[in-house]
């Protein structure tokens, strides 16, 4: 069968997925704090926080590649959908945050960090390889 | 089994699911049906008396005032501070504050290099300071918020304010006030800037127009004599009786400042006054107009359209800016403008039918206070007039690399001294306290980062914008300003050139009701 791979290979998809959600969680905490340090009038934290939505966003979009590999190689699909209703929020969040609109950009920024914080724990209770479940 | 994964059932799973999607959507659909959108800083006071139907009144013109004399190479004016009463609004008597008896106060015309002194006499209840906006002005006649001119009828009254100010030089009843205008030509504005009440004072009737015009500029040939339109923009609101309301927590505007908790972020009127007069209307000809706009609103922002009643937008062409012409035109389809900016723009109404009406409406306001004018096109007419395609050659091109310093400020609500208020830095304003000491002639780079809606004013410089939230100035940065209008959460840079002279001066937010409760800061130019 497909699924069943090497056990290796699953174990290294697994992995590389854990590790893009843990990298996501670092990038996006970032967010947050660059924004606090820029209303206090730290104008270089401004860019700091346009590069890090670089990052974050860039880092969404490895995790959704990732996420569609899981899809195919480990049959799960709850990551796939997981991860793309948080690369569509931090798109909006994005544009939301260049066209100033912030009664937009904060609370969805907000949800977005809560979203990824519950993924990382999800991602990290238990393992997506089905093998030891199925077995 | 595939219905138990990991101790969840599938239903709990989407039950989970589900209430966090409910959640968020509920979360973000309050903050859509809170938010203000179009932004917006401030609240709105509503008037106690029925408002009159728009584009009824005429368009009253600020009549040029004389001088009292021009011996000697000066123009010398005499300005009387002192109460009068208007009919704004049809059938209604308000009493004002004024320059000379009328709002706006009479516009002064005067030619760059040509010194300028104005004798101001209070006769008002009230201290009082004049400060010329946008003015080259030695600080003595910058009118610094504790310059007092002490009232003709309280002339041993106490200065109304808390703060001790051992700089402050006091005079009795009048004061002369020097402008050398040795400065490019462009449209002033002067106020009251007394300390703690100065948006009261201006909400009340003390602003009028100052014009600084030279040859290079005449002979550009922009439409000019009566093709050429001042057009002093403010929200006001009326109470029952008439008069003016506003929200002082001492309507003396003697003893306590500040207003109404309710309108700590700024006082908006919802009656639109053009020079004086409600939603008026002008007749023009079918040709190009020079409006020499200025939003003297103490916290109300316009984003400016000029519409044909079939839906037409005109252009509106920017010659000029705060501090003068720009280098070439600017044709925009809306104006941004905030309280203390200036626009000089060119709209040309050729296009137009006799008989059309061509309004112009404020795309950021709401109810009555979307239209602010009107224009009916009267007669076709000659048009002798036109927009150059180079307007300045004068401009400063001072670059980031000329900066011998980079500043950064927070403009934000915080805690001051009695409660909360508005601060520069994290601090709110302290006569006594230098927070910018620059040399004559260094040029500087400024960071400016605001929390919510903060006009940003330094005097006795222009400025140049180099950016906004990181990306290149918007089409209406050009040129060279005195004011900078920073929307919620924006940050901009500009560079400026602290010349002309000597002394102790101000910046501040021009929303005039967080200038008074705290957002003002020093500079020493030494």
């Amino acid at each position: 069968m497909a699924a069943r791979l090497g056990s290796v290979a699953a174990h290294r998809t697994e992995w590389v997925f854990r590790a893009l959600v843990s990298a996501h969680v670092v990038a996006i905490v970032g967010q947050p704090v660059f924004a606090g340090a820029y209303l206090t009038g730290d104008y270089d934290s401004l860019r700091w926080h346009a590069v890090g939505a670089d990052v974050v966003t860039s880092v969404g979009y490895l995790q959704l590649i990732a996420a569609i590999v899981v899809r195919f190689r480990l049959r799960r699909s709850g990551p796939l959908v997981a991860t793309a209703a948080v690369v569509v929020a931090e798109t909006v969040q994005y544009f939301a945050g260049l066209d100033g609109a912030l009664w937009l950009h904060v609370p969805l920024g907000v949800m977005t960090v809560a979203a990824l914080v519950v993924q990382f724990v999800v991602v990290w209770r238990q393992s997506l390889v089905r093998e030891a479940v199925d077995a | 089994m595939p219905e138990r994964d990991h101790g969840l059932t599938r239903r709990r799973v989407l039950g989970i699911g589900g209430a966090l999607g409910l959640v968020a959507t509920t979360g973000l659909s309050t903050a859509a049906a809170l938010a203000r959108r179009p932004s917006s800083t401030g609240a709105e006071l509503r008037s106690a008396v029925p408002l009159p139907p728009p584009f009824q009144v005429p368009l009253p013109i600020p009549a040029v005032l004389p001088p009292v004399s021009t011996d000697g190479g000066v123009d010398r004016y005499v300005i009387t501070q002192r109460e009068a009463e208007a009919e704004i609004l049809p059938g209604l008597r308000t009493p004002l504050w004024t320059y000379e008896g009328v709002f706006p106060g009479p516009t002064i015309e005067s030619r760059r290099g040509r010194p300028v002194v104005v004798t101001h006499r209070n006769e008002l209840p009230v201290p009082t300071v004049v400060h010329l906006h946008g003015g080259r002005t030695p600080a003595a006649s910058d009118g610094y918020p504790t310059d007092l001119v002490l009232p003709a009828r309280h002339a041993t009254s106490h200065t109304g304010h808390g703060m001790h100010d051992p700089r402050a030089v006091v005079t009795e009843v009048t004061r002369d006030y020097a402008f050398p205008l040795d400065q490019r030509p462009t449209l002033l504005w002067y106020h009251d800037h007394r300390m703690d009440f100065t948006a009261p004072a201006i909400w009340r009737g003390l602003a009028g127009l100052h014009v600084v015009r030279d040859d290079a500029e005449d002979a550009l040939g922009l439409p000019s004599g009566p093709r050429e339109l001042p057009l002093v923009i403010a929200d006001r609101a009326f109470a029952a009786d008439g008069g003016l309301a506003y929200p002082s927590l001492d309507p003396t505007l003697s003893e306590r400042p500040g207003v109404q908790d309710r309108y700590f972020a700024g006082v908006l009127g919802d009656v639109i006054l053009v020079n004086g007069a409600p939603w008026p209307v002008h007749e023009v000809d079918a040709a190009r107009y020079r409006l020499r706009l200025l939003n003297a609103s103490n916290a109300r922002h316009y984003e400016l359209e000029a519409v044909t009643d079939d839906g037409r937008r005109l252009d509106l062409v920017q010659v000029g800016a705060d501090q003068g012409l720009l280098a070439e035109p600017v044709a925009h389809r809306a104006l941004p403008t905030a309280p203390a900016e200036r626009y000089d723009v060119v709209i040309d109404f050729a296009g137009t039918r006799v008989g059309d009406r061509v309004r112009l409406v404020n795309r950021l306001g709401s109810g009555r206070a979307r239209d602010v004018m009107a224009f009916r096109v009267a007669r076709r007419a000659v048009d002798d007039s036109r927009v150059p395609r180079v307007l300045s050659t004068d401009l400063p091109t001072w670059r980031q690399a000329d900066a011998v310093r980079v500043r950064d400020f927070s403009f934000r609500a915080g805690r001051t001294h009695g409660g909360h208020g508005w601060l520069v830095g994290g601090l709110p304003f302290d006569p006594a306290r230098t927070d910018v000491t620059t040399g004559l002639g260094d040029v500087e780079v400024w960071r400016l980062v605001a929390d919510v809606h903060h006009p940003v004013h330094l005097h006795l410089v222009g400025f140049r914008v180099l950016s906004r939230g990181g990306r290149p100035p918007l089409p209406h940065d050009a040129g060279l300003k005195d004011t900078l209008s920073l929307r919620p959460g924006e940050a901009a840079e500009i560079i400026t050139r602290f010349d002309g002279y000597r002394g102790r001066y101000l910046f501040h937010c021009h929303n005039a009701e967080h200038e008074d409760l705290g957002m003002m800061a020093n500079i020493e130019v030494v």
